[in-house]
């Protein structure tokens, strides 16, 4: 395969509290190619904070021995050089879009800007442009929705209409952190299977955090499995079956299966020795 | 146990009406687990609420153990039908402590062993007496539900309405309180309405299951049938089919149903 | 735990995970909002302030010399010296004498002020915002009316009626004050009525009288606090105003408006006599808000402050 669009070397991203350091990431070293990388966690294994740090966006500290993109080495580079890379090269989608779009500011305006500002398009191509982009996420009436504003909007949409605008600067990379989880199941995969057009269509990136398993699994094509800030497996999708972490497997077996009839679920035990690996590197890009 | 018929709500008026609830009727028997299961806006809350006291301005007929339901409940029934909600970051006030969440019901109903009660609660629930006087933000999002569980079943209740009570929870510790629900249904013979919008869930501790679209029943099966497959409705099996994960042939024969 | 907190072993206790009483529990989310306070040095200025104001008029006796009352014409307007750090007034009073028992006035004023207000106010907003409907548009209909006052008018309105006094302009004040505390309770309470745990209570069977006591006025109430430190320094200036015109404490009493006032016609020359109770009200005022500030900061939910 090519040559890798992101590689993280030992990120660590840690925050100052009352009670002492809070390390949210521990010493983590992946790469991401031109495929569908999934990293899954539960609530504290640092998945959200891994994806932040990328792009600079958390206020812990971060500190890497290189988050190396296109060359240039994020973690050292000039807060103008990455002011081009986000938005440009890397793009975020977020989780809900009632909070990440601005509320006072309507939709197609939003997205035409988001064009705006990485291009030196007119407003007029700009808009041209959006209004394309929403046919390409399968919103029917797109000058209508154009000029609505984002309560007028369903979640399902609005994610769409988040990805538009995420989508539109033509991003090498997108980091989504749980894209669909604010949302109904049916209207998640319709989701998804946009986001999944897109990528393939674009040969982009994706880096997709979630805390569920199965849909990671279903979706991606590699999935890293984090707890208390490190990489405990990496698997390929579709090898669930194969997985040989405790904590994964742990995870899968606690899940309430639609086919069977379970009296107790099995309950995950942590061991505390699986805080003790040393980091974890995942996922070398094969 | 539980019967209600012809349930209509709508709320709001003139160009903000809102049918969420259109002629629904179900019954449960004691001792039984009823699952309510639709996407968001199918009013299955909507249902649940009614059924609690929450939203005046109902029609229809209920009747929960032999008694039937006006628009204004009173203390006994409180004693007998309680409610376990979603988000156990917001149904803990945040100002008082387990001790005075524990405790509240019980002043309410004027019971008079109070200590012992508190502390066989939050035992049943597996949460020893040093949680006692912990306030909320210094509980895990497992713990919390587990005290609000307990807050349900301090007064003894026969029933117990559940709102999506581990769609905010992470998937570990979900699998724990859906053990605890299943084991305190059995222990103390409670009757369950619970509300999800996961049919693995919903299948694994409901014995029947409604599915809600739009405010009105689609269908109702038993958790086998379910299991096998074989709902008739186009909707439950579409939702069943979403709800195996992610296979894009399958999605864009997706349909919209009103 | 031990049960003779060391110096480890108190801290210990207040910040331990597992508290084992109530007391225990209450005393460790003051000390934490404490320490949340105590980062903030402009806060802490203000509190300094506010406790020097609070220790003057506590020792007042014993911190000065007569009681600020005794005339002695002979000595009239002499500027400040050593026999007299803030100098003589119009009478020949000592200035610090009185700026020092002022200080029991200005509290008083102040005190009942917040005793009147608050309650009144948390009462009428929890009940409009829980209630609603008729309750509701009645009750708020009723504080725009008193909103709609300018305070100095109503008080001149008030002591026309009832003629001047200390008492009287403190409710004249309180009367003019509360509206805006009905309108931020009010507010908050329509936040929280939705709440799951509003909800859970109903469940349980509270009334609605329980509701509103128990579970809505406390997140009420670091609201309605900081409003009202923010507000004691309007309060000390209406006072203040009042005491200049000549309607709140009468002479001899040592007010501070009242001294700027009857100090108003020495400015040019014995500037002592206005400027010396200015400062202590600008003092007060400033220690006030500053306190209100740092408040917020810890109380304000919006901030992520402590819960």
């Amino acid at each position: 395969m090519d040559k890798p669009l992101l590689n993280v070397e030992n990120l660590s991203v840690s925050f100052d509290t009352p009670k002492g350091v809070v390390e949210a990431v521990r010493g983590i070293s992946f790469q991401v190619g031109q495929e569908r990388l999934g990293i899954v966690g539960e609530s504290g294994s640092g998945k959200s904070q891994t994806g932040r740090a990328i792009l600079g966006l958390t206020p812990g500290r971060v500190e890497a021995d290189r988050i190396e993109f296109d060359g240039i080495n994020l973690h050292k580079a000039p807060a103008r050089t990455i002011r081009a890379i986000r938005g440009r090269r890397i793009s975020m989608i977020m989780q809900d879009p009632r909070y990440s779009l601005n509320p006072v500011m309507t939709v197609g305006w939003q997205i035409a800007e988001a064009y705006r500002v990485h291009t030196n398009a007119t407003k007029r191509e700009a808009k041209q442009h959006a209004l394309d982009m929403l046919t390409t996420v399968r919103i029917r009436e797109p000058e209508k929705v154009y000029g609505l504003y984002p309560h007028q909007v369903s979640g399902g949409m609005g994610q769409r209409i988040m990805i538009a605008m995420m989508l539109i600067p033509g991003p090498d990379l997108i980091i989504a952190d749980e894209p669909t989880s604010a949302l109904d199941v049916t209207v998640q995969l319709q989701v998804l299977a946009i986001l999944d057009d897109m990528v393939r269509d674009r040969g982009m990136g994706l880096i997709f955090i979630s805390h569920d398993l199965h849909l990671v699994s279903s979706f991606c094509d590699r999935i890293l499995v984090m707890y208390g800030g490190q990489i405990m497996e990496v698997l390929e999708a579709g090898a669930l079956d194969q997985a040989e972490h405790p904590y994964t497997k742990g995870l899968l077996n606690c899940l309430p299966d639609i086919d069977r009839q379970q009296g107790t679920l099995p309950v995950l035990r942590r061991d505390d020795a699986w805080m003790n690996r040393k980091g974890g590197a995942g996922g070398d890009v094969p | 146990m539980i019967k209600v018929e012809n349930l209509d709500i709508t709320f709001g008026g003139g160009a903000q009406r809102v049918h969420a609830v259109r002629d629904v009727s179900f019954t449960v028997a004691s001792g039984e687990s009823f699952g309510l299961v639709g996407e968001s806006g199918s009013g299955k809350s909507t249902v649940l609420r009614a059924i609690a006291g929450l939203t005046p301005g109902w029609r229809g007929t209920m009747t929960v153990v032999g008694q039937t339901l006006s628009q204004r409940r009173d203390r006994a029934f409180h004693k007998q039908l309680q409610m376990v909600f979603q988000d156990p970051y917001g149904s803990l006030h945040p100002r008082h402590t387990v001790n005075d969440i524990l405790k509240e019901p019980l002043v309410i109903h004027r019971m008079d062993d109070g200590e012992r009660r508190i502390l066989r609660a939050l035992d049943e629930v597996g949460l020893g007496p040093a949680y006692r006087f912990r306030y909320p933000h210094q509980l895990s999002g497992g713990q919390r539900q587990r005290i609000a569980i307990a807050r349900a079943l301090i007064l003894d209740p026969k029933i117990v309405l559940l709102d999506e009570p581990t769609s905010a929870l992470d998937v570990s510790v979900q699998a724990e309180i859906l053990n605890l629900l299943s084991r305190l249904a059995r222990e103390h013979d409670l009757t369950y309405i619970m509300v999800s919008h996961d049919l693995a869930i919903v299948a694994h501790l409901c014995s029947r299951i409604a599915v809600m679209n739009r405010g009105a029943f689609i269908e109702e099966m038993s958790d086998e049938q379910l299991r096998t497959g074989t709902p008739e409705h186009g909707y439950t099996r579409q939702l069943l089919v979403a709800s195996k994960g992610y296979d894009r042939a399958a999605i864009d024969q997706f349909v919209e149903f009103d | 735990m031990t049960d003779q907190p060391t110096e480890t072993g108190l801290k210990e206790w207040l910040l331990s995970d597992t508290p084992q009483s109530a007391a225990q529990a209450r005393c460790q989310r003051l000390y934490l909002a404490w320490l949340s306070f105590s980062a903030n040095p402009i806060a802490m200025l203000g509190l300094a302030i506010i406790v020097v104001l609070v220790g003057m008029a506590a020792a007042a006796p014993l911190l000065t010399g007569g009681d600020g009352t005794e005339q002695a014409l002979a000595n009239r307007l002499q500027p400040p010296s050593v026999a007299h750090w803030f100098g003589t007034d119009e009478l020949g009073r000592d200035i610090y004498d009185r700026i020092v028992w002022g200080a029991r006035i200005t509290l008083y004023i102040v005190g009942l002020v917040a005793i009147i207000v608050v309650p009144i106010g948390l009462l009428v907003g929890t009940v409009a915002g829980y209630v609603g409907g008729w309750v509701d548009i009645i009750l708020m209909r009723v504080t725009d009316i008193f909103l709609a006052f300018p305070r100095l008018i109503l008080a001149l309105a008030f002591v026309a009626v009832l003629g001047p006094g200390l008492e009287n302009a403190v409710l004249a004040i309180a009367l003019t004050t509360w509206s805006p505390f009905a309108r931020i309770s009010r507010a908050e309470t329509l936040t929280i009525r939705n709440a799951e745990h509003i909800l859970a209570a109903r469940v349980q069977g509270a009334s609605t009288a329980r509701i509103i006591v128990h579970h809505v006025t406390p997140l009420c109430l670091s609201s309605v606090i900081v409003r009202l430190t923010l507000d004691m320094a309007g309060i000390i200036l209406v006072a203040a105003g009042l005491g200049f015109l000549g309607l709140g404490a009468q002479p001899p009493l040592p007010e501070w408006g009242a001294m700027i006032s009857t100090g108003r016609q020495y400015m040019l020359d014995q500037w002592w006599v206005a400027t010396i109770p200015g400062l202590a009200i600008l003092i007060v005022s400033m220690g006030f808000n500053l306190l209100g500030d740092g408040l917020r900061d810890v109380l304000d939910p919006r901030s992520g402050g402590t819960s």
